[in-house]
């Protein structure tokens, strides 16, 4: 079902700081719109950056991955600054998290590298991965409970990295290319999903062994994953337009579907209230849905095709990336959502 | 020890590797779809995805007709008013995919230039070898 490890030696790119650090092009105030919600701010990033994938990093800032501009953008909301730190040539970052070292971890497509930014010196340190799995498309990752980042490939690949040691491990998935959303659980597990390839894997993360787990729709075009707090997956389901919800311990599926005449999920996210949150292409909308009561409410963009492309936040913060409009949405959970 | 090692064998894989990708447009070409399409697109005729139809001979091929593909109101759209992909349809459909088909379901943040038109030439040159 999968192929043999493949140990990586480590080729690392050490940088120093101040070559990577730039200034912002401009620091964008907090923007004021009267047609948004009152627990919405609203926030400008760097024209052309595309920001893709968003993290909470320390002290209350917000980090995002500048796709088109090769960044690591950081943007403080309680200022609106942004301070952008370049990643290197070729860049093109996808995914960032934040790690358990309190450093930025970003998976670059454009380098085909896991890079870690440290958050005190702006350095920039990058692990490239084995030479036969070039243009793996990188796309996110993940830490599981030990300190080990796990990540996939959208070319059809997963893998993960020990940052203590530099050993990296890269596996095919057993139906090729798609990998995409990663997540790990309360437990431990992580699972993947994979658009191309509609599935759910669970990684064994002893032997790197991938179990494919179909979801009941098929060709459903499963496209992020996150964990609540009881273990259970939920996915977006992008060609499904739903949004699904995965038990391990009893294999049950079930899924909603958002209001609307072609809804396409992309982003899934589970807050520390257990509240789950999606985005939807064909509404140009975020939506967040309480299990209990199954109702969702909606959270329209701050402009036409906002692409917001994945999600996460911190306790009582949920960011949106607005990928399509170059601004970060912030919505105050604790002011009621 | 393991970085020496890991820098010798690469210096020596690159030393004999003959030509470089940047001076081989049908390597460049082939590297381009790796990383910005294969990841949705397939290139064998029939054999769409979740994420895309195939591109298998698609200069020239009716917008929007791949069969057993799920295609969205933008892309139906863009058919009605042009029919066919050219070359230079292709191309600016690319460069910005959102700009040029609006809600397009293609979530693609587009390509520059100088990789589009090593791309397309790779994609012609596949054609024309059939």
């Amino acid at each position: 079902m999968f192929r043999p490890a493949f140990l990586c030696f480590t080729l690392i790119a050490l940088l120093p700081a101040a070559a990577c650090a730039q200034p912002a092009e401009r620091q964008a105030a907090p923007a004021a719109r009267g047609d948004l919600a009152a627990n919405v701010r609203l926030f400008d990033v760097p024209a052309g950056s595309r920001p893709h994938d968003v993290a909470p990093g320390p002290n209350g800032l917000i980090w995002y991955t500048g796709q088109r501009r090769g960044t690591l953008g950081i943007l403080d909301p309680g200022t609106g600054a942004v301070r952008e730190v370049r990643l290197g040539e070729g860049s093109a970052p996808h995914g960032v998290i934040q790690g358990p070292d309190g450093a930025a971890w970003i998976t670059d497509g454009g380098l085909n590298a896991i890079v870690r930014v440290d958050p005190a010196t702006d350095a920039v340190r990058s692990w490239p991965l084995p030479a036969e799995f070039a243009d793996a498309n990188l796309n996110t990752a993940v830490f599981d409970r030990d300190g080990v980042i796990w990540f996939t490939g959208q070319a059809g690949i997963y893998g993960r990295l020990d940052p203590r040691t530099s050993e990296m491990r890269v596996w095919r998935d057993p139906e090729g290319r798609g990998p995409y959303g990663i997540a790990a659980t309360p437990s431990g597990e992580i699972y993947y999903v994979s658009l191309a390839g509609s599935h759910l894997a669970r990684v064994d993360r002893e032997s790197g062994a991938a179990t494919i787990i179909e979801p009941p729709t098929a060709g459903q075009g499963a496209r992020r994953v996150w964990a609540d707090s009881r273990g259970n997956l939920w996915v977006s389901e992008w060609n499904g337009g739903r949004l699904s919800r995965y038990t391990p311990s009893t294999g049950e599926w079930r899924s909603w579907r958002p209001e609307g005449e072609r809804p396409r999920v992309y982003a899934v996210y589970v807050d520390d209230r257990d509240i789950v949150w999606a985005t939807d292409f064909g509404a140009n909308a975020t939506l967040s849905f309480d299990p209990a009561t199954e109702r969702w409410t909606r959270y329209p963009a701050s402009g036409e095709n906002a692409q917001v492309r994945q999600i996460l936040g911190r306790s009582g913060r949920v960011y949106l990336p607005e990928s399509g409009l170059d601004r970060i949405m912030v919505v105050r959970t604790d002011a009621g959502s | 020890m393991k970085t020496l090692f890991a820098a010798a064998s690469l210096a020596a894989v690159a030393a004999t590797a003959g030509p470089s990708i940047a001076q081989r447009p049908d390597l460049r070409g082939q590297q381009i779809y790796r990383r910005a399409c294969y990841s949705c697109h397939a290139l064998e005729p029939g054999r769409n995805t979740p994420a895309g139809p195939t591109l298998h001979d698609i200069v020239g091929r009716p917008i929007a007709a791949q069969p057993g593909f799920n295609y969205s109101p933008a892309l139906r759209r863009l058919a009605r008013r042009h029919g066919r992909w050219t070359r230079a349809l292709i191309d600016r459909f690319v460069a910005a995919p959102d700009s040029f088909a609006p809600g397009t379901e293609m979530t693609f943040l587009g390509m520059s230039d100088a990789q589009r038109g090593v791309l397309l030439d790779w994609l012609q040159a596949r054609q024309r070898r059939r």
